[in-house]
């Protein structure tokens, strides 16, 4: 059974088209990824699924029923948080869950505990939510969303606003779900936060769907990664890669070369340097296949991907 | 809808303007019955303000009068004027409409949460007004609005009816500050709005001297009690009050539901209107209409009229003068009555409308033996008349006597011919 299954979704505000025809499957316990600039339609889309904005054209199913909004309640399984969680600042964290649980019905109430302890907030729960960072309040609508025993869940740049940790723990959690069969679609401009965690992605571009499949699709699809190498011979460097096909290595910018290699050969170039004397000073990654992928789908201009890219450093 | 009610009542109840208004609700009146017992004094022009020392019952609908001026439009704006824009302030309709239950649950269950509130505001001003009322000036008999005594058992009971009766012109004021807090987004509108609203229809109702436009004015409709407190009860402003306020309340809620529905809760990045734009325009929107009201005031036939005057003031200066009587210690026969012939008209233009220019002369005939069988004695009473029907009488001491007397007893008392409170039927 398809946990979504959107078709022909429209939205506009204003004369404007936010979402253009978008179609989406997400099948159970599947963890998609939603990517797109800032301004794609990310959050609209996600809106229009969780029942918060009405569509102009197109029909959303949940769980093979169709989701009439906005009249109708938001189906019992579903759930998510769109932007920055929002509670009431002048309860407690657990008052809130407290109150939101009493708007579910069920045995939500006796949940609370649980999912506090899961996004590590029991020891804060009695303080006021004025109180919270945006990461405890981040980790509070993960909470929020926890209680409803979800079988789909939809979230919108989960890790905002959390460190490094919290955000592994969050894809952490996400892949948890994924194994006990709860579909995930969650958003991200990040792309370094969702490439680990998703097993598909769907990239968005001023409304419109420009590329969706799983993540084997996207690595066969996508160019090659691209790396800085530092090398006690750049030269040699340079035509030992002429003897790998699909490896380009060029003299870059600040002394060192910028390659270019398909997913899967790197190991063997780098062994064959060895091989041929020539030691590996450093070696850093500039931009994903994922990325690489998504600047090309998604981005007008041409992107520079040299040395000025943010670098994600597997020192060497 | 009951579960959003269940917990929006939590809500609520968290927050320290409602907390603040409760505490009001049940001190305010012992406060006022302080200040009363520690003084001789009584509050002007209300319109069992001269009794406040002689019977407690007086003190409770002192206090009605004043919440239906000002302090039900203020417990509207404070519950239900921020009902809405709060969720929009904290950015919470996301979190809201994302759990099991539908728009409608929410709005239901928020209006009826803010009902609820609304009435127990009112039940605990009732009951502490009567309380401190009782206190500072005992359970003695009324003086009802035709003059008549109302003994304790029937001005408690009256007392209660009037202060349930106000529900309706309050549920009715909340409705406008839904469609406020859910217009404008706005909780500064939202709770002066109905605070604003109010004051417009209290200055309307000084406006024409025709029905129709002062029939909608659903802040009349808190002073649509005073009927029941006369000789002969009348209830037409009293049902005609309450059909205005459930119109209202049909009108407010309706509109705000539909806005509500169709709304997109698309983020600020994407939807979010100008701060001030929504609430420029319905103040705009509020003004227009206010203004077509006032021109219109004349509209209808004429509810104030010198003989609905005068047959209303003149039974009412019998029995007072009768009261004054036997405070006196002068023996009165049950069921006597004066020979009063009386004439009212207004000192400039037609003698209809609401107004302060009244005169009423009241040629009292008085029994003489000898020759001349009846001694005629004019008093003649400057009257204000409000839309509503009531009105105030004050009449020169030469003739009815200081605002005090002393009783036969050697108490002072308030004269009952000093000042003429009463109200007759405008329907």
């Amino acid at each position: 059974m398809a946990a979504i299954r959107a078709s022909g979704l429209v939205k506009r505000f204003d004369g404007t088209c936010a979402i253009d025809g978008v179609d989406l499957a997400v099948e159970q316990g599947e963890v998609r990824g939603l990517l797109g600039p800032n301004g794609a339609g990310k959050s609209t889309l996600l809106r229009m699924l969780l029942g918060l904005v009405r569509r102009d054209e197109g029909s959303v199913e949940l769980f093979e029923r169709s989701f009439d909004a906005p009249a109708a309640a938001i189906p019992d399984g579903v759930a998510g948080f769109v932007e920055e969680p929002s509670f009431y600042p002048y309860l407690s964290g657990r008052t809130n869950l407290e109150l939101l649980a009493e708007l579910d019905g069920g045995d939500a109430r006796d949940q609370i505990d649980a999912v506090l302890e899961r996004v590590m907030l029991s020891q804060r729960a009695a303080d006021r939510v004025s109180a919270y960072s945006t990461g405890m309040r981040q980790r509070l609508g993960i909470a929020a969303a926890l209680l409803r025993r979800p079988r789909l869940l939809l979230l919108d740049e989960p890790t905002s606003g959390l460190d490094p940790a919290g955000a592994r723990d969050v894809r952490i959690l996400v892949r948890e779900l994924s194994r006990d069969g709860v579909a995930v679609l969650l958003s991200s401009h990040l792309i370094g936060e969702v490439e680990d965690a998703c097993d598909s992605f769907t990239m968005l571009r001023r409304g419109r769907v420009v590329w969706s499949g799983t993540a084997l699709q996207l690595r066969a699809q996508a160019p090659a990664s691209a790396y800085a190498l530092s090398t006690s011979d750049d030269a040699r460097a340079i035509e030992v890669a002429k003897d790998h096909v699909g490896i380009r290595a060029l003299p870059g910018a600040n002394g060192s070369l910028s390659l270019k290699v398909p997913d899967g050969m790197l190991d063997p170039y780098v062994l064959a340097l060895a091989r041929s004397g020539v030691a590996v000073r450093r070696l850093e990654l500039l931009v994903s296949p994922l990325e690489l992928m998504f600047f090309s789908l998604t981005d007008d201009t041409q992107q520079d991907l040299g040395p000025g890219v943010e670098p994600s450093s597997v020192a060497t | 809808m009951w579960t959003v009610s269940r917990s929006e009542r939590r809500k609520l109840a968290a927050q320290t303007p409602a907390r603040l208004l409760a505490l009001v609700c049940l001190l305010g009146p012992f406060a006022f019955a302080a200040v009363l017992g520690l003084q001789s004094g009584v509050p002007a022009d209300t319109l069992f303000g001269v009794w406040v020392h002689t019977s407690g019952f007086a003190v409770s609908l002192v206090v009605l009068g004043f919440a239906g001026s000002w302090g039900f439009p203020v417990i509207a704006g404070v519950l239900a004027g921020d009902l809405f824009s709060a969720e929009d302030r904290h950015g919470t309709w996301k979190t809201l409409l994302t759990r099991s239950c539908s728009r409608w649950d929410v709005f239901a269950g928020k209006v009826l949460a803010a009902a609820m509130f609304g009435a127990a505001m009112v039940a605990i001003t009732a009951l502490s007004s009567l309380v401190a009322g009782l206190v500072v000036a005992g359970d003695h008999p009324l003086v009802g609005l035709s003059g008549t005594l109302l003994s304790g058992g029937r001005s408690l009971a009256l007392v209660l009816a009037s202060w349930v009766l106000s529900l309706f012109p309050l549920l009715a004021f909340m409705s406008i500050a839904v469609l406020f807090s859910v217009a404008t987004r706005n909780g500064i509108m939202g709770v002066l709005g109905p605070i604003l609203v109010a004051l417009a229809m209290q200055l309307l109702a000084l406006v024409g001297s025709g029905t129709w436009v002062h029939t909608l004015l659903v802040a009349s409709a808190f002073d649509d009690w005073n009927g029941l407190f006369t000789a002969h009860p009348f209830f037409g402003p009293l049902v005609l009050g309450s059909l205005v306020s459930v119109a209202w309340m049909v009108a407010c809620l309706g509109v705000s539901w539909l806005i509500l529905r169709r709304r997109d809760f698309a983020g600020p990045p994407v939807a979010r209107r100008p701060g001030w734009v929504m609430p420029a325009r319905a103040v705009v929107g509020t003004a227009v209409v206010l203004a077509a009201l006032a021109a219109a005031g004349n509209l209808g036939p004429a509810a104030i009229t010198a003989s609905r005057l005068k047959a209303a003031i003149t039974p009412t200066f019998n029995d007072l003068t009768l009261l004054q009587q036997r405070l006196l210690g002068r023996v009165v026969p049950a069921g006597a009555k004066l020979r009063i012939l009386t004439s009212c008209n207004r000192r400039a233009g037609a003698s209809t409308g609401p107004g302060d220019d009244w005169s009423c002369t009241l040629d009292v005939f008085i029994p003489q033996p000898g020759a001349v069988p009846f001694q005629q004695t004019p008093v003649t009473y400057d009257v204000s008349v409000k839309s509503d029907g009531c009105y105030k009488a004050e009449a020169p001491p030469s003739f009815v006597g200081q605002q005090m007397m002393r009783d036969a007893q050697g108490h002072n008392v308030v004269n009952p011919l000093f000042t003429i409170y009463g109200c007759f039927d405008t329907t």
